[in-house]
């Protein structure tokens, strides 16, 4: 019998930490354009993240990943077919439009989490910045960020470990990842139960590294808080 | 390319009929999560270890793997075993809707467990001492006194728990189920207007997001009318 899968295995697990590197950077940004913008006081921009996360967290993820494939290959192929009538199809690389649509849906979380963050500043420090002649970059680059980074890391947590998750949706566009891996060792083994439980283990060790990365960057970050009673 | 408005009229009938099995995976789900729930967070707090250790290795194992993936272990893993065929389960286990309820119920119950431990002991510990001390049970204490509260506490996380699971069942359409996102696929599969049909499958789903949404805000209403704002 091959084994063969044995080794798809471990490069449909490389695959879910690159769309997790790729993922996380761009739900960072999300969830920071919408932190901001939920909290700036220009109206426009409060109800258009305010669209933003309703829409994106009431919708079952599966479909945000089937319309953001399905429906960038059929505008993608249209316009293409304006230049080139002989072109067939036409689509953005399933391992981007995956890795966009997972940080659209956790990016609409770490929203919240990033404005509750924000807010959990204590005012009295922008107030100090501000008499001590910090511009506005330099008082949300000094003074916020190092400080909502210790509020804003347990959501994130939970966020990393979505990501992780959804990856396992990214076989319905054509990512080879381990839910695909095996899909196709199944064929071969006739264990399907096996085959996914094995699934199911690569996950658990993943969220399990995320879940335990992220204690310890919690305890680093509170270092230098005096504990209360 | 345009959007096709009279396909999304023709696809109305169809999608009706997918609303209704994906509300009928979301009200069994919940209750029989909610009950996994309730027991799964009384083993917690039980005190007795024998007790907690598999409440928390079975929301961790839950809650750390993708929901997609169990879905698959149960509907497809399970025929690996010929003695699990040959029984009495199979009947139940054979079909998609059982296993999509299990599925999801299983999954429910793990993230219900969390919340309702966490709001048992959100519950003021005075309130426990006020009990004793007027000469109730440690079993009064709980249904009249804890559990109405933490039930209060519990309500905002569990709603978004519902509509979490409410996007969860979207998942079945990977086991070949005709709910609302099954019944999306099959028509975009025949059409290719992935927009027309995904975009009005995404609305349902939103409808039925906020309705959950404001359910839950009468209930949380109607528990805190003693509490002064």
């Amino acid at each position: 019998m091959s084994i063969a899968w044995v080794e798809n295995f471990l490069w449909g697990s490389l695959l879910i930490v690159r769309v997790f590197a790729v993922a996380l950077v761009l739900t960072v940004a999300w969830g920071m354009l919408g932190a901001s913008a939920k909290l700036s006081k220009h109206w426009l921009l409060q109800r258009l993240a305010a669209a933003y996360t309703s829409v994106f967290r009431g919708t079952p993820e599966l479909l945000v990943v089937l319309i953001l494939y399905f429906g960038s290959a059929v505008t993608l192929t249209w316009l293409t077919k304006m230049v080139n009538p002989a072109v067939k199809f036409v689509d953005i690389p399933p391992f981007w439009a995956g890795a966009l649509a997972i940080s659209l849906i956790v990016g609409a979380y770490a929203t919240e989490t990033f404005r509750g963050a924000l807010q959990g500043i204590d005012a009295g420090q922008t107030e100090a910045a501000r008499a001590l002649g910090l511009s506005g970059w330099q008082i949300f680059a000094h003074v916020k960020l190092p400080q909502m980074w210790r509020l804003a890391l347990p959501g994130l947590g939970n966020h990393m470990s979505s990501i992780i998750k959804d990856t396992a949706l990214l076989s319905v566009i054509g990512v080879e990842e381990i839910t695909y891996t095996a899909e196709m060792a199944t064929a071969l083994t006739g264990k399907p139960f096996s085959m996914y439980m094995i699934v199911a283990g690569i996950y658990l060790c993943f969220t399990s590294l995320v879940v335990f990365s992220v204690a310890r960057l919690e305890t680093r970050a509170n270092r230098y808080l005096v504990k209360s009673q | 390319m345009s959007f096709d408005l009279m396909l999304i009229a023709a696809s109305l009938p169809k999608i009706t009929t997918g609303v209704v099995l994906t509300l009928k995976l979301l009200g069994v789900s919940l209750l029989f999560g909610t009950a996994l729930g309730i027991g799964a967070a009384l083993m917690r707090i039980s005190g007795s270890r024998l007790l907690a250790w598999p409440s928390f290795a079975y929301s961790y194992v839950f809650r750390g793997t993708p929901m997609l993936v169990q879905l698959f272990i149960i509907y497809y893993g399970l025929s690996q075993f010929e003695g699990l065929r040959n029984s009495m389960l199979w009947p139940i286990l054979r079909e998609p809707f059982w296993c999509a309820v299990i599925a999801l119920s299983l999954n429910e119950g793990a993230y219900a467990a969390e919340i309702l431990r966490a709001a048992i002991r959100g519950v003021d510990q005075g309130l426990h001492e006020a009990g004793r001390a007027l000469g109730l049970s440690p079993r009064q204490r709980f249904m009249h006194v804890t559990a109405p509260i933490a039930v209060r506490l519990a309500l905002p996380a569990y709603g978004n728990e519902m509509i979490g699971l409410l996007k969860g069942t979207a998942l079945v359409s990977m086991i070949a189920m005709n709910d609302i996102t099954g019944v999306a696929r099959t028509i975009v599969a025949k059409t290719f207007a992935p927009y027309e049909i995904f975009i009005s499958a995404a609305i349902v789903y939103l409808s039925i997001t906020w309705v959950i949404q404001h359910g839950i805000r009468a209930a949380e209403r109607h528990f805190n009318r003693y509490i002064k704002q």
